[in-house]
């Protein structure tokens, strides 16, 4: 057998208003040519000057990954010809980049990983291409749009590490909201470096790179593909050629692009138009602010102090919004058990049912908590909250203002179920006999009975308990 | 001494050709380059000095305000491209 | 008709009079632009009607000028005199433009360039070869040579150009007029074709120093679109030009400029330009000047020639890469990307630019960036610290801006000797720290002009300008243009 070692380098489109070095509008635009600036379009004369909101959502993305931040902010330029590339070069971060040696925690299975993070750097995307019969089109809306590139270490191991940490990535770049990382509008890209090694060896095996794979199920694909095609090659006897890869999600199979032998050198060096800006600590400690709690810390939390399970603190993080919602009713003093079984059962089914966010719902987290109490403390049943909170989120109702309307008011007073006990025990001797006897499940039909004669209203737990009694005494 | 074919290659490399007596030139213009810089290679104390890009150390750079301005018309963006279709510059087909 | 030869003071003078309109004074520069074109080539395009005059009134308003061919200017060719750019007309204005034409001034012509500012001869544009308006087989010198020309003769009272290694002060001094390039950043190179971005300036010719203050505080200014755009001093240089220069400091580099170190060489016309050097230097104490010899070390000073090739050849090839042909500029022809990209730039540039091009690609290759690149970059602010060093005692450096005059057509340097290695590339030495520099003519040699250059401390515009001035006055070669032209 042998050892799968994946190192991933995901390409981020920062969410911002205008471009990373120009003022031209940020914006996905099926309209070809309609946000472009001269800076943009390579124009002879130009200048970059940096947006000062990228730069800060991509120190806020190092900062969350746990990177080391530079002490100022400097660009590099990386020469190469590509028609999708105006300039004839990209200005990106070689020197300093806006994060170094960081790291992100994954959860496979139950168990943690520490994933290092070579580097994150803040650089500009480039032109899309087209391709047609015979000829391409060049679109350069795309030109200029901010970009960050995280650099794993090779320290997967498995398609699954890998997708963990595709996935836990994505969700940091939307806690810290600096991007909509859509995998399917190109906003979040992922190239993939993979190679086989002996098993109990610690030379490395040949590196493959996967270039461009457009959504996070492919990656998935090409790495299980790669790892079948490497396998094959290897128990073969035959040697994995250094190259580049793509992968055809039709045939869900990986080509070869080109042969690695020649690398080109890129020629680096620093952006002379683009004056280092130092930054302050005060400067940092503002952005570092920003960052919310994110999921792997909150699933910890939600286990260790609320006592959930893996599974359900996992579904609350998915969304920071969600999670956020849990920890409002929480505070507004909620059970978090009840909470959180109540938002996984009824909300986000109402949520996938409808498509909605859950910013959207009529149900603030303070009413939710209401309408926990008011079962807490048996105003209403757990059947009726459950009933109560259907309404509220589809009616758009008040629960409390649903509750007072539909009378739905829990009996708790002893002596009115005592008095529905007495006359159904008076009206079913014959059960109350087989109970007796030892048939204790015909407790149930007694109950019911009690639950007709009070519509719905009376406390079960307080009838049951109440009919043991009242039976004992005859 | 450069060859002439590497030459031809970095002059490949930067999408362009030059005629055979061109190549003679940049070898020789080379070749003085980097006996000058040898030269400077034996100043005392360089290796200890941090490379200049900027001339002076600019104190006063200001990030840019993300705000949204200065776009081109599309007519502006295509205005200088030989070939034009669907509003996009059209070239031959680009294959990776 | 005739103010063209003018200064701005004049000029204005006659404006304001209503001895003259702009129109006219436009028809004026037009009509000379045309007569001299085919003797002098000064210009890429001329332009035969007036923009239209949308600005508030300022000392510049309604008086003609050239700007070299690579500012953009929306609307109108501009070609940084390279085939590739042949048929390129921007859609954006270079903030340089857009600020003159806010000031009225009136724009007469685009001016020939060595082609993308690259070259120190006016030889290399695609239109042809730029002359001496002092003598016609002489160079100009480059790359602004349209600009300096266009001055020289008189068409135009000032020009604007750029200056990468000296590409303002050197075509100024032959053609005997005013060169200034002000601070790094202290004017807004947005607009302006890169050749090398930590180098290039934005520079202009005059006919004399206060008409140089005049544009200056035109032209300055924080731009938004140049992060390196120097936030403005608020100053006003022209009111401070003939301030008191008692007791201010100048040095030389003894080098450059000690007799004895050019024994052996029998060159009679450097001899000739440093003894004038020294009689300038005599004049300057007899105003209040103190004039002091300082030593630099030679390897030092035998390092900026090649320093300034590696890192403005390095810069160059990246800022160029641009021209592709595919967005905008003349495209080749081909089936494939590459081949049309491949064919647009072998006919595009001419052969000195790709050499250039090639060497500054193999100064940043991997394998040589730590000896090449990186090593001209530690001479830069080896150079740079030793001035400003030296600038804690003196106020500026004085010597002459070229070892001689303007050179034949055809003429070979020997580009590693004495006189060429420091004296021709001291130049750089304002480029590789930013500082404000300006050269101004001091005599002539065989007939042709000579200047001095004055190189002040950074941000110190005014104090170069002032002192410029101071000495302007004294050398009586104020408002001169090309003998026998007019």
């Amino acid at each position: 057998m042998y050892k799968v070692v994946i190192g991933l380098e995901v390409h981020c489109e920062l969410q911002t208003n205008s471009k990373v070095f120009s003022s031209s509008k940020n914006t996905y635009s099926s309209d070809p040519n309609s946000h472009v600036s001269a800076v943009d379009l390579g124009l002879p004369g130009v200048l970059p000057v940096t947006n000062e909101e990228a730069v800060k959502k991509a120190l806020k993305s190092a900062m969350a990954l746990n990177c080391k931040t530079p002490d100022e902010i400097l660009f590099d330029r990386k020469n190469y010809f590509y028609p999708d590339l105006p300039k004839g070069f990209q200005i990106t971060q070689v020197t300093k980049p806006m994060g170094k040696n960081g790291y992100l925690m994954i959860n496979v299975d139950g168990t943690d990983k520490k994933v290092g993070i070579r580097q994150l750097h803040l650089e500009e995307d480039t032109a899309s291409l087209d391709h047609y019969g015979s000829y391409s089109l060049i679109d350069y809306n795309r030109s200029g749009i901010p970009l960050i590139e995280i650099v794993t270490e090779p320290c997967m191991n498995s398609a699954e590490e890998a997708l963990a940490f595709l996935e836990a990535l994505r969700s940091v770049f939307l806690y810290c909201e600096v991007s909509e990382a859509k995998s399917d509008k190109g906003q979040m890209r992922c190239d993939v470096n993979i190679s086989l090694m002996e098993e109990n060896s610690t030379k490395m095996g040949t590196k493959v790179e996967i270039k461009n794979i457009n959504s996070f199920g492919n990656v998935k694909e090409a790495i299980k593909y790669e790892i079948k095609r490497q396998t094959e090659i290897l128990q073969s006897g035959g040697t994995v050629v250094q190259e580049t890869r793509r992968y055809d999600d039709e045939d869900m199979k990986t080509y070869s692009m080109r042969n690695k032998v020649d690398a080109i050198d890129y020629k680096y060096y620093v952006e002379p138009n683009l004056v280092p800006v130092k930054l302050s600590n005060e400067y940092l400690e503002e952005i570092r602010k920003e960052i919310p709690p994110l999921q792997y810390e909150r699933i910890n939390k939600y286990m260790t102090d609320y006592g959930l399970s893996r599974y359900d603190a996992t579904i609350l993080v998915k969304e920071k919004a969600i999670a956020e919602y849990f920890e409002e009713t929480i505070k507004e003093g909620a059970d978090p058990k009840l909470s959180s079984n109540w938002i996984t059962s009824v909300i986000l089914g109402h949520l996938n049912k409808y498509e909605l966010s859950i910013t959207d719902i009529f149900v603030t987290p303070k009413m939710l908590t209401n309408l926990i109490k008011m079962v807490n403390d048996k105003v209403i049943s757990s059947k009726q909250g459950k009933e109560v909170l259907y309404k509220a989120l589809t009616e758009e109702k008040e629960p409390a203002v649903i509750v007072k309307e539909s009378g739905m008011k829990q009996i708790v007073d002893d002596n009115v179920i005592e008095k529905f006990v007495l006359e159904v025990l008076d009206e079913n001797p014959n059960v109350v006999l087989q109970y007796k006897n030892g048939k204790t499940n015909v407790i149930d039909f007694l109950v019911g009975q009690v639950m007709k004669k009070s519509r719905g209203q009376a406390n079960p737990a307080m009838t049951m308990k109440m009919i043991k009694e009242q039976i004992e005494k005859r | 001494m450069i060859s002439k074919e590497k030459l031809k290659d970095y002059a490949s490399k930067l999408m362009f050709d030059m005629e055979d007596s061109e190549y003679e030139t940049l070898q020789s213009e080379f070749e003085i380059i980097l006996k000058q810089m040898d030269l400077i290679g034996q100043i005392e104390g360089i290796s200890e000095v941090e490379p200049m890009t900027f001339p002076y150390v600019i104190y006063h750079a200001k990030l840019r305000d993300d705000v949204v301005k200065d776009e081109l018309t599309k007519e502006e963006v295509l205005y200088n491209a030989k070939q034009v279709k669907n509003e996009q510059v059209m070239v031959p087909k680009v294959v990776e | 008709m005739d103010y063209m030869d003018k200064s701005i003071d004049e000029i204005r003078k006659a404006l304001d009079n209503n001895e003259i309109t702009s129109e006219k004074l436009f028809k004026e520069a037009n009509a000379l632009a045309h007569k001299y074109q085919e003797e002098y080539n000064c210009f890429v395009t001329i332009l035969d009607e007036k923009e239209e005059d949308t600005s508030n009134k300022t000392i510049l308003s309604g008086i003609p000028y050239g700007l070299k061919d690579n500012f953009s200017t929306k609307g109108i060719l501009t070609t940084a005199s390279s085939n590739i750019l042949k048929d390129y007309v921007p859609v954006y204005d270079a903030t340089v433009y857009k600020k003159l034409k806010q000031a009225g001034a009136v724009l007469v012509g685009k001016t020939v360039l060595d082609e993308l500012a690259m070259g120190g001869t006016g030889t290399t544009a695609h239109t042809g070869i730029v002359r001496n308006p002092w003598d016609k087989t002489r160079m100009i010198g480059g790359s602004s040579a349209g600009s300096a020309a266009a001055v020289a003769l008189g068409i135009v009272p000032f020009a604007i150009g750029s200056d990468t290694g000296d590409s303002v002060r050197k075509p100024a001094a032959f053609g005997g007029v005013v060169g200034f390039k002000p601070t790094y950043g202290r004017i807004s190179r947005y607009g302006l074709f890169a050749f090398a971005s930590s180098l290039d300036h934005v520079g202009y010719f005059t006919r004399n120093v206060k008409d140089a203050a005049y544009i200056t505080d035109i032209l300055k200014g924080q731009d938004e679109l140049d992060m390196t755009s120097l936030p403005d001093d608020g100053k006003k240089y022209v009111d401070t030009i003939d301030n008191e220069i008692k007791g201010r400091k100048l040095f030389y580099i003894k080098e450059a400029v000690d007799l004895e170190n050019y024994k052996d060489n029998d060159d009679p016309e450097l001899k000739e330009t440093l003894k004038k050097f020294y009689e300038t230097i005599e004049l300057c104490k007899q105003i209040g000047f103190e004039v002091e010899g300082v030593s630099i070390d030679r390897k030092l000073l035998n390092a900026l020639y090649p320093s300034y090739i590696a890192i403005s050849c390095a810069e160059a090839t990246s800022n160029n890469a641009n021209l592709t042909g595919i967005p905008f500029g003349s495209r080749g022809d081909g089936k494939s990307i590459e081949e049309i990209m491949f064919n647009a730039r072998t006919n595009g540039f001419s052969e000195l630019v790709k050499r250039r091009f090639v060497l500054g690609s193999l100064i940043l290759q991997k394998e040589n960036q730590e000896k090449l690149f990186l090593n001209a970059g530690r001479v830069r602010r080896m150079i740079v610290d030793k001035m400003n060093k030296l600038f804690e005692k003196y106020d500026g450096l004085i010597m002459p801006t070229s070892g001689g005059v303007a050179p034949k057509f055809g003429d070979k340097t020997d580009r590693l000797s004495d006189r060429y290695l420091i004296l021709e590339n001291h130049l750089v030495i304002g480029n590789f720290g930013g500082f404000p520099s300006i050269s101004i003519p001091s005599g002539f040699v065989n007939g042709l002009p000579i200047s001095i250059n004055i190189t002040g401390r950074v941000f110190e515009d005014d104090v170069v300008l002032n002192m410029a001035y101071k000495i302007e006055e004294k050398l009586n070669y104020k408002n001169q243009i090309a003998k026998g032209v007019k």
